[in-house]
């Protein structure tokens, strides 16, 4: 009799586990609630328990940066000569892009820095890719906000709590980016497929593309501002299929930015707010 | 029976430790840490702990523990819902079934059991979520993850063996 009970909860637990996974597919919203209130009460056990590793990362780095810290001062000071001579030409450059946006009436967005995060848990799975940030709504940290760092684009939050945030990396197989080519302003999807490279979808026949030509974010869509760097193309198969190295290391993130991008308006899409203005001047008219 | 009553409920708080043994364990397979060699993937280390808790001490890890163990392992790794809870709560009942009488035996037997459990293990998780988002996943992560599964077996055990001590 104890043997059958036994079972018949097991039984039930199983039945359970599977509603859940298909009650989770369909009604996503009430289980990512649950989800980050679950996960913000264990951010703080987790940062806990990753003390240790912290501080031995933390002693190694700087053993590290000790011992080059030589070479690195030779290279930094070339690098900055030659930065010195980029950001001239650049100055100049922009100078002209700005004049020919005001020609044509283009308006940039607004990019705003959220918050700076540290990321406290990592999906390590080969199925999912994902990782939680000790960021969220008391910080501003909205779902959808861009995840970035300096090399370029790292994910979007998917799952945002009081003091934590979802993060769904760009190689998740639900990641879907809009990107271009930065060589010919090729407008593609980025998808992820859980591998360390990303794959282009909906890459246009006539099209050509070289390995090394770089992807930037097209900015459609509203979730990452245009131009940041997300990666470049590392392979072309058989079948035509274009393997994407992104531009951030995923494997060794520590620090991240979450970012706000607002679109700008445009003249054109105020055209109703110019008709309810000029409504009086034609109810005149036609009086 | 009341013997035996009487030496579970003297167990106390200690009853607690396979729960927070497999917890940690939890965690541990969460934190930011990356293997140089094989990238980012983290072997199964839960299956581990509910496998040696059912072997030894099953009346301190009934079906509902593992069951939630499963659902906080789902929220924390970012994973549907439901697939840890449920694959954990099959391994149990696997485990159950070939009678605790069975796989209480040498370590190295106990080892190959393992083995073939986390070979099953790994081919079920892979086919549920390929299910789960309708495409057929890479399986050379899988591969990875049930090959250091069965390495850290030992280590694991060795640890988990150190908190049996404390419950015994």
């Amino acid at each position: 009799m104890k043997g059958f009970g036994q079972r018949f909860t097991a039984f039930f637990f199983v039945i359970a586990s599977i509603a859940l996974l298909i009650f989770g597919r369909s009604q996503t919203s009430l289980i990512e609630q649950m989800r980050a209130q679950v996960f913000d009460i264990f951010i703080p056990v987790i940062t806990v328990v990753d003390i240790p590793r912290e501080a031995t990362s933390s002693l190694s780095d700087w053993v590290r940066n000790i011992a080059v810290v030589y070479s690195d001062n030779e290279f930094l000071r070339e690098e900055n000569a030659n930065l010195k001579r980029q950001l001239t030409e650049s100055t100049e450059l922009e100078i002209d892009n700005l004049r020919l946006k005001n020609l044509l009436k283009i308006k940039d967005g607004t990019v705003t820095t959220i918050t700076a995060s540290r990321i406290v848990s990592d999906s390590n799975s080969p199925f999912f890719k994902s990782m939680l940030i000790n960021s969220g709504t008391s910080d501003g940290v909205k779902k959808g906000h861009a995840v970035v760092n300096d090399e370029g684009v790292i994910g979007r939050t998917i799952n945002v709590a009081a003091n934590s945030s979802r993060v769904l990396l760009l190689n998740d197989i639900n990641s879907r980016i809009p990107v271009k080519f930065a060589e010919n302003g090729v407008n593609v999807i980025l998808a992820g497929d859980n591998s360390q490279l990303l794959r282009i979808n909906f890459m246009p026949e006539d099209e050509q593309v070289a390995v090394g030509d770089v992807i930037l974010t097209s900015g459609m869509g509203g979730v990452f501002p245009p131009d940041l760097p997300v990666g470049a193309v590392s392979e072309i198969t058989a079948l035509g299929e274009i393997k994407i190295e992104p531009a951030v290391n995923l494997d060794r993130l520590n620090y991240v930015s979450v970012i706000e991008y607002e679109i700008a308006s445009f003249p054109i899409l105020n055209l109703d707010q110019a008709g309810e203005n000029n409504v009086p001047e034609q109810e005149g008219g036609q009086q | 029976m009341n013997i035996s009553q009487n030496k579970e409920n003297s167990f106390g708080l200690k009853s607690t430790i396979p729960f927070f043994t497999i917890l940690f364990l939890i965690i541990v397979m969460v934190l930011p840490y990356k293997f140089t060699v094989v990238g980012d993937i983290m072997p199964f280390l839960t299956l581990i702990g509910v496998y040696y808790w059912s072997v030894f001490k099953p009346e301190l890890l009934p079906v509902s523990v593992v069951f939630v163990l499963g659902l906080f392992q789902d929220i924390l790794l970012g994973s549907p819902l439901g697939l840890m809870s449920l694959l954990l709560v099959v391994v149990q009942q696997f485990i159950f079934f070939q009678g605790r009488q069975f796989l209480e035996r040498d370590f190295l037997f106990n080892w190959f059991v393992f083995v073939m459990l986390v070979i099953g293990f790994g081919v079920l998780s892979w086919g549920i979520t390929s299910l789960y988002f309708r495409a057929v996943l890479d399986y050379w992560g899988v591969i990875g993850q049930i090959l250091l599964t069965i390495a850290f077996y030992p280590i694991i055990t060795w640890i988990l063996g150190l908190a049996k001590k404390m419950v015994s």
